[in-house]
């Protein structure tokens, strides 16, 4: 596979370019997060020390500074408080209809997450629908592991589509 | 006895689609700057604070401050370094360079912003904007390029404050009428309110002129004491008497306001700033605020205390933001008009209201004594407030 106008980087994978986060354990020490995606959870971290929920997750609580720190689970159904569509010059990497809504998931820190809407006909969403979690495979992430070679890390990542009623 | 921070001097180059790669933007933007004082020498500047954000990822280049003293012929000897705040970095500029002036850490400092964003392939720019928000929580979710972000904002303004999309109009329509002269501007074109509500949709309800272009182009302004000023210029002195920058938040969901419409933080910058500079909201005579689409500076008018909050959208279309009206906004064209070139947009503002407070601006507000500049920057996670005026603080 060919970089245009760079011959040299014939094959090779530039993190620079990627715009998936890089969610692998190797590199990232929220990596759980993604792993509870892929079992159709949506989780942040939570201070064991003071109780305080943090979006999106730390590796330090931003009120105590402790890090003792678990998973815990926000609600995978919410609420659409506005949204906006884009249908024409949506940007390379996503698909027409370039749906966004604040969504309220009902529970602090996440009255007003702002995510995606997939699988979503332009035009047919309205506020106050309900939504659902969807998450969806990206990109393997391609780690060189020198002497054992390049393996490939899965990845998802997640967006919101309409309840089906 | 106190160093009072001016500007001394400040200049652009022609804002727009540039054929020119970033070091000749600058270049071209320290010449407007030093030909506005012709007294000063680029050996006399002992200071430089560069402003860029995507020299990094569109030219290749990081460590730009070396890079741009070189070529603009600068051998800075007290500071040479660089911030990258995006939509605030030439704000942030002038802001650092006035604490590094009043504390004797540096005489004469040269703040200098610049992008060269239109690369060889069209998509670049915009695939790059994904780093332009909290990539990894909303880049990813296509928010990098911001007018579904400020689509949802004017959503919010128009469902709690009954804000019509003529209010939004009505901003596109007075700063590109006060850019149609300027030369330097992307957009040298007057506009009516059948053509700014008749334009093609972006992301409803924003159209065309709602959303600043994307922009090349650099600028340069001069940040030293008024003692030292007082030997390079007979022009009245433009002091900037405070300053603030808030920050909340970076991740979209983490919004400060009540919604997308509230903007708490603008509002903690404004009263900040304002303390610091000893004035109130309605001693500003002239402001530049953040323009990058209509509903921005609906918004701005209000959260700086121009009007009251929710009747942003009647103050623009009553044409109080144009000569004449109760507060000037974006007399050279603003971002809409002249262009959004992130880490230059704070010097242009700084320039312009330098120009006004000297009476020598294009569209001249009468006995302007005291002017602000805003921006915001990031998905609103940040503000960024100066207070110029003809006298110290101090
Ligand atoms: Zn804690």
């Amino acid at each position: 596979m060919a970089v245009l106008g760079i011959p040299i980087l014939e094959d090779l994978y530039p993190s620079t370019m990627d715009m998936w986060p890089l969610e692998a354990k190797e590199f990232n020490r929220s990596w759980q997060f993604y792993e509870n995606l892929k079992a159709g959870r949506l989780t942040t971290t939570k201070c064991k020390s003071c109780g305080h929920v943090a979006y999106p997750p730390r590796v330090i609580c931003p009120e105590c500074y402790s890090e003792d720190l678990e998973y815990t689970d926000l609600p995978t159904k919410g609420k659409v408080i506005v949204f906006s569509e884009e249908v024409k010059g949506v940007p390379l990497g996503f698909d027409s209809p370039l749906i966004h809504a604040v969504v309220d998931l009902g529970v602090d820190p996440a009255r007003r997450v702002l995510t995606r809407i997939v699988n979503c006909a332009a035009g047919t969403l309205k506020q106050g629908d309900e939504v659902q979690l969807a998450v969806f495979p990206v990109p393997a992430l391609p780690i060189d592991k020198g002497k054992q070679g390049t393996i490939m890390s899965e990845r998802v990542f997640f967006a919101f589509e309409p309840v089906k009623k | 006895m106190a160093r009072n921070a001016v500007i001394l001097a400040g200049g652009q180059c022609k804002w727009g689609v540039r054929e020119a790669h970033i070091v000749d933007l600058f270049q071209e933007a320290a010449k407007a700057c030093l030909d506005d004082v012709p007294n000063l020498k680029p050996k006399d500047i002992d200071g430089l604070i560069v402003a860029t954000s995507y020299a990094g990822r569109c030219s290749f280049q990081v460590n730009t401050a070396p890079v741009i003293a070189e070529r603009c012929g600068l051998k800075p000897t007290s500071i040479c370094t660089r911030c990258d705040t995006l939509c605030a970095g030439g704000s942030t500029a002038i802001i650092l360079a006035k604490g590094l002036v009043e504390a004797g850490a540096a005489d004469i400092v040269m703040a200098a912003g610049g992008e060269k964003l239109y690369t060889p392939q069209k998509w670049e720019v915009f695939y790059s904007e994904l780093a332009s928000v909290d990539h990894d929580w909303d880049g990813v979710h296509g928010m990098g390029l911001p007018p579904p972000f400020f689509a949802l904002t004017a959503q919010e303004h128009m469902m709690h404050y009954g804000t019509k999309k003529e209010d939004l109009a009505a901003v596109s329509v007075a700063n590109y009428n006060y850019a149609a002269t300027n030369p330097v501007a992307q957009m040298q074109k007057a506009l009516t309110l059948e053509e700014a509500m008749g334009a093609p949709i972006v992301v409803p309800p924003l159209t065309l002129y709602d959303c600043c272009p994307i922009t090349d182009g650099a600028a340069a302004c001069i940040i030293t004491t008024e003692e030292i000023a007082r030997k390079f210029t007979d022009r009245p002195l433009v002091y900037i008497r405070g300053t603030a920058q808030t920050c909340l938040n970076s991740v979209s969901a983490n919004f400060p306001g009540a919604h997308l419409a509230d903007w708490k933080h603008t509002r903690i910058a404004a009263e900040k700033a304002y303390g610091r500079a000893k004035v109130s909201a309605s001693d500003i005579k002239v402001a530049q605020t953040h323009d990058c689409f209509s509903i921005s500076e609906v918004i701005e008018v209000e959260e700086l205390g121009f009007c009251k909050k929710g009747e942003g959208g009647e103050f623009c279309r009553s044409k109080q933001i144009e000569i004449g009206g109760k507060v000037p906004v974006n007399t050279d064209g603003g971002l809409l008009a002249v262009g959004h070139p992130f880490g230059a947009t704070g010097i242009r503002q700084g320039t312009e209201i330098m120009k006004q407070l000297q009476g020598r601006a294009r569209h001249q507000v009468k006995d302007a004594d005291i002017g602000l500049t805003h921006n915001l920057s990031g998905a609103n996670a940040e503000h960024t407030i100066l207070v110029y005026g003809r006298t110290p603080v101090k």
